[in-house]
């Protein structure tokens, strides 16, 4: 059975939420948006039903944060509450009916953004954390992780800076570079606390889209593929994978059972591609287990 | 992890200035996280005054509130009315969340909960820092009760309005239920939706609906007397004997002032 944060929505049955929600979070550049284009067509591929959302998408706030936005006149309390409106529109009218037919949920960001974004500007922390103990526990938070100074380069070759990913209406800064690093800086600082208390699974989203997609693949799979029983991979490929994950203790598993336990290990750092049918030996992509 | 008590635990307890505690409003904005450059002292901690007016729709609520701005106003003072619902960034997000049936019970407390919060940071706030006389027709009480009559979580509700700041007078106007019923129904040609409680699918008739509707909200203020220390006014007397009921009370709190703007 699916659980909350602590309470639940007047009407909101936990019993038959089966899909799956998968969190991607992580700071503005960080590519989260490029992952989802990418493992939205994968997941359909593979024959899942997928939703994707993400803030401000909500039919009665989305348009409405907009407009606020627009003026200079958004107080931090006014917008964490029009966020949470927003949020919560989409839980109950989007992601709720989406899990409950057993759709694949994917999520451009969710509860933690809109408490790191509230609590950097200065919002009491336990109180933005009262109101999203409606939200869903999910099946899993992807953190893409990029540093500040990995990031500064993202966004001043593609979009430019921009206002509120500046933080200005947060810092007396001079201009929108001191204000973006000042910005970025303090949520980062508080993605890292919320990393810890949540058990995100982080994912170093300073390399290549490509490479953060193959980590990102390998470990979703394994949280759509729950119970490790169900694992049924051929036996050349669990050899070939148990090879690469146990090959720095130099200690080749002993049973079938442990060669299934080191696939399951392997597949959350690797990218197995299979091959078309009569082809060369499968191809195992990656470099370890990453972040 | 239980998000919602460990902001409870905070929101139960903490006080920066070690103060006991008399309601939830007290604490939220002393905080030191929030508000840093504020230093409350007495009641709201503020130069200013607030007071507020409560009930069910039928009340006469608005015109006692209506009364007594003008009395405040010819003795001179600096008024301003703040509404519920009023909120010129959130206004147009409730009105196509009600036009178009949207709003659930979660929503519909949220989206208020925005309103009341852009209303408190732009102009009550502020103005009972800088001295005024603040009036609201409708306060935080009207969230709790017609969003637990719709089924939302009480505790859940008054952590959620921490940020409000409490008020020196919450004046209630108790009604029964058929007076308020008969009030409407001469006043109005039809009920809304929202107004009548028709989301919650209690009745198909809007009068009956909104009958029991009411009678939940009625039931969740008489729990909130006590709990918020309300100023309970008869609101079947005269319409001048609870005026001057009103006028004295708020009198007493205009007097200990110090520090109150008046009108240029």
């Amino acid at each position: 059975m699916r659980e909350t944060y602590g309470k639940k929505l007047p009407g909101m049955k936990l019993s038959d939420l089966a899909g799956k929600l998968i969190v991607i979070e992580g700071t503005d550049g960080a590519g989260r948006t490029t992952q989802i284009n990418l493992l939205k067509p994968w997941l359909e591929e593979m024959g899942h039903a997928v939703l994707d959302t993400g803030m401000t998408r909500s039919p009665l706030a989305g348009d409405g944060i907009r407009r606020a936005k627009e003026g200079n006149n958004l107080g931090r309390v006014t917008q964490s509450l029009f966020y949470a409106t927003d949020f919560v529109d989409r839980l109950e009218n989007e992601i709720a009916p989406a899990l409950r037919a057993g759709f694949v949920v994917l999520t451009d960001r969710y509860i933690y953004s809109l408490m790191a974004r509230a609590i950097v500007r200065g919002v009491d922390a336990s109180w933005i954390r009262g109101i999203y103990s409606v939200a869903l526990k999910p099946d899993a938070v992807f953190y893409l992780r990029v540093g500040i100074d990995e990031l500064i380069p993202r966004v001043i070759f593609s979009r430019g800076f921009d206002y509120w990913e500046s933080g200005m209406d947060l810092y007396p800064a001079h201009d929108m570079y001191e204000g973006f690093c000042n910005y970025q800086k303090a949520l980062l600082g508080e993605f890292d606390r919320l990393s810890a208390e949540f058990g995100f699974e982080r994912v170093d989203a300073s390399r290549d889209a490509k490479t953060v997609f193959g980590i990102l693949k390998a470990r979703i799979r394994s949280v759509l593929e729950s119970a490790p029983e169900e694992i049924t991979l051929p036996e050349y490929i669990a050899e070939r994978i148990n090879r690469l994950a146990y090959s720095n203790e130099r200690k080749p598993a002993a049973s079938a059972a442990s060669a299934m336990a080191g696939a399951q290990a392997a597949a959350k750092g690797f990218e197995i591609v299979p091959q078309p049918f009569g082809g060369p030996s499968p191809r195992v992509n990656g470099n370890g287990r990453t972040a | 992890m239980d998000l919602f008590q460990s902001g409870l635990h905070n929101a139960a307890h903490t006080d920066v200035n070690g103060h006991i505690k008399i309601g939830p409003f007290e604490v939220f904005l002393p905080r030191e996280s929030f508000t840093p450059a504020a230093k409350p002292a007495g009641h709201h901690g503020y130069p200013g005054r607030l007071f507020i007016v409560e009930g069910i729709d039928g009340s006469g609520k608005s015109t006692q509130l209506s009364l007594l701005h003008k009395w405040l106003e010819a003795k001179g003072y600096g008024v301003v009315f703040s509404e519920w619902n009023s909120s010129p960034l959130v206004k147009d997000t409730t009105k196509l969340g009600k036009k178009k049936k949207m709003l659930t019970p979660a929503t519909f407390s949220l989206i208020h909960a925005t309103d009341f919060a852009d209303r408190t940071e732009k102009s009550i706030l502020p103005l009972l820092k800088a001295g005024a006389v603040v009036l609201c027709d409708r306060y935080v009480y009207t969230a709790f009760a017609r969003d637990v009559a719709r089924g939302m979580d009480r505790q859940w509700l008054r952590s959620l309005y921490e940020f409000a700041v409490k008020p020196t007078v919450a004046f209630y106007f108790r009604v029964p239920l058929e007076t308020a019923i008969g009030r409407i129904a001469a006043a109005r040609d039809c009920l809304k939706f929202y107004e009548a409680g028709m989301d919650l699918g209690l009745c198909d008739d809007p009068v009956e609906s909104f009958r029991i509707f009411q009678g939940r909200i009625l039931e969740e203020y008489e729990r909130m007397i006590p709990e918020f220390n309300l100023t309970v006014v008869d609101a079947t007397l005269p319409v001048e004997a609870q005026q001057a009921q009103v006028r004295q009370i708020a009198q007493r709190h205009l007097e200990d002032a110090k520090e109150l703007r008046v009108k240029p």
